[in-house]
């Protein structure tokens, strides 16, 4: 059941560039799936550990410097420089997560939002070796991963492919934390006192789940940087770190697909709202606002329960649940 | 000659900056005693308790758990060699099902059959027909128990409890009361029992220590503390 669910959602993605006939549309629709995984990688770290993050586009933007090195400078091949890129990010984020997640509350907030701007005035003013405030044109070569590179340049090739990709992390999120590793991690959200006098290890939980979400947002960064073919200091910024967090906290994060929805209402009230009004950002705060105070499990905890059927849940283990009546 | 005690504190001192909240409590436990703890609100138990368990480094002082030092171990380490505490607020996993949040400290505790052990365990403490439950949605008696359970997995040596019948109905009180008696005389479990219903103290514990401003009053049998002059006054009234 879960699988066709997914399969559905595949099949839809692939079918939506066939249907959306404005060039326009399409490039916004891929732009918005790509920051839905960037979103998502902020998402779990909340969802996983009540952790808000305001320096995660140093994951986002720092993926695609990191490729764009690893193929012009060591000369590795696309597919290489992406695959050593996560596997740094995993391990870079996993050791800053052994020492961050260990401080709680708004105090993490602000040492990651120091560690992001640490990350963006360095590129700022690394103009050598990073370009600088003008940034790096990233020379992609003819194919990455078998794909003809002009597929990922175009608007409707990258949307499925970015949505191919969103699908398979979310996939695999869930399954990971259906498991125990998921457990831990809930039971140490809930209540770290607790988890510590029933025998759980908090940090190590902790700083996997800062690694996750540190690859998943560098997959996303990844993704823009073969897109738009250019990566610059401002994918660090901070308020790149902002738009990540109002799109989750926007589609909510009990649900995985919720900051995927968040992200994609962000663009959609962007493009049209900005349309009519220059103050759309302030409509936006607006929205937020209610969101937190009336929707606390944001736009997926309003619709979730409408979708869902009732199931009734005879029997409840980890990793393991048995239904009866659906 | 009398065997040592299998859990002792030893001249407990505990400061908060200035302020000296625990000053020179000793304690020895023998395996499947009932100990009840006592003294006005304010008198350090809650803090005792935090020391004992690790939440709360002592200034100085000394803790033994058969005959090991553990007074540095970390809580994890100290729950290993089979420490374990309620809370003085219920402290669960509010949004987590009941059977799952047992069955993952079960799993914790290394049980060699954990969900059989985390069902067992619901079913003492009467809390099996709420398994699939999310843990805040119970009321507040069976979110106690559901404290005691988390407490309770691992069959640990050594519980400490704090304030266990807080909020729970007289009947509730006297089921769980009961259920500590079990749990010591069957099991050998060593249980300190920090409570401020009086009936129930008195009524299950072997001896009973009363402390006041952090330090020590009296300790004896029930009979003896409650015709202590100094307890009399000092925390029971005439009334005990």
């Amino acid at each position: 059941m879960l699988h066709f669910k997914y399969l559905l959602w595949l099949l839809a993605g692939i079918l939506l560039p066939q249907i959306v006939g404005s060039a326009t549309l399409m490039s916004l629709l891929t732009q918005a799936v790509i920051y839905a995984l960037f979103a998502l990688g902020v998402g779990i770290l909340l969802r996983q550990c009540g952790l808000v993050s305001f320096g995660h586009a140093a994951f986002f933007g720092s993926a695609g410097y990191i490729v764009a090195l690893l193929m012009r400078d060591l000369e590795f091949g696309a597919g290489t420089a992406i695959l050593l890129t996560l596997f740094a990010l995993a391990v870079v984020a996993f050791l800053l997560g052994l020492v961050v997640s260990r401080i709680p509350g708004i105090a993490f907030g602000m040492l990651t939002l120091a560690i992001g701007q640490t990350v963006y005035l360095s590129t700022l003013q690394s103009r050598e070796l990073l370009g600088g405030a003008d940034g790096l044109n990233i020379a992609w070569p003819g194919s990455i991963f078998g794909l003809d590179v002009r597929l990922f340049y175009d608007p409707a090739g990258m949307f499925v492919i970015s949505w191919v990709v969103t699908l398979a992390v979310i996939y695999l999120l869930d399954r990971l934390f259906r498991t125990r590793f998921g457990s831990i991690t809930s039971a140490i959200r809930d209540n770290e006192e607790r988890a510590r006098f029933i025998g759980l290890n908090i940090t190590l939980p902790k700083a996997l789940v800062y690694s996750l979400s540190a690859v998943v947002s560098g997959l996303a960064g990844i993704l823009s940087a073969i897109y738009t073919g250019f990566i610059s200091p401002e994918t660090l910024h901070w308020s790149v770190s902002g738009m990540a967090l109002i799109m989750t906290i926007v589609g909510g994060v009990r649900h995985l697909w919720g900051p995927v929805l968040g992200a994609i209402l962000f663009f959609f009230v962007k493009e049209y709202v900005g349309e009519l009004t220059d103050y759309w950002m302030a409509m936006l705060g607006a929205v937020v606002i209610l969101i937190v105070v009336f929707a606390p499990n944001g736009v997926s905890g309003l619709i979730a329960p409408l979708l869902e059927r009732k199931k009734r849940v005879t029997k409840t283990v980890v990793g393991k649940q048995v239904e009866a009546g659906s | 000659m009398k065997q040592k005690a299998y859990f002792t504190v030893e001249d407990l001192v505990v400061d908060y900056g200035g302020v000296r909240a625990i000053d020179g409590i000793r304690l020895a436990l023998d395996k499947g005693e009932i100990r009840g703890l006592i003294g006005p609100n304010g008198a350090g138990k809650s803090t005792f308790i935090d020391a004992v368990t690790g939440r709360r480094l002592p200034t100085a002082g000394r803790v033994t758990l058969g005959g090991e030092d553990i007074t540095r171990l970390s809580i994890i380490a100290r729950r290993d060699r089979g420490l374990s505490r309620s809370f003085q607020r219920t402290s669960i996993f509010a949004d987590m099902p009941v059977l799952e949040q047992v069955f993952l400290a079960s799993h914790q505790a290394r049980a060699e059959h954990p969900e059989e052990d985390a069902l067992a365990i619901l079913k003492e403490l009467d809390l099996e027909a709420y398994a699939d439950w999310r843990a805040g949605d119970l009321g507040y008696g069976q979110q106690r128990r559901l404290d005691l359970a988390l407490a309770l997995v691992g069959s640990p040596s050594v519980l400490l409890l704090d304030e266990p019948m807080a909020g729970l109905t007289v009947t509730e009180s006297r089921d769980l009361a009961e259920h500590l008696k079990r749990l010591a005389r069957e099991r050998r479990v060593t249980v300190l029992l920090v409570e401020h219903d009086m009936e129930i103290v008195f009524g299950i514990s072997d001896r009973v220590t009363v402390i006041e401003l952090g330090k020590p009053l009296a300790e004896g049998t029930p009979d003896e503390v409650r015709a202590n002059p100094k307890v009399r006054e000092a925390y029971l009234g005439s009334a005990a």
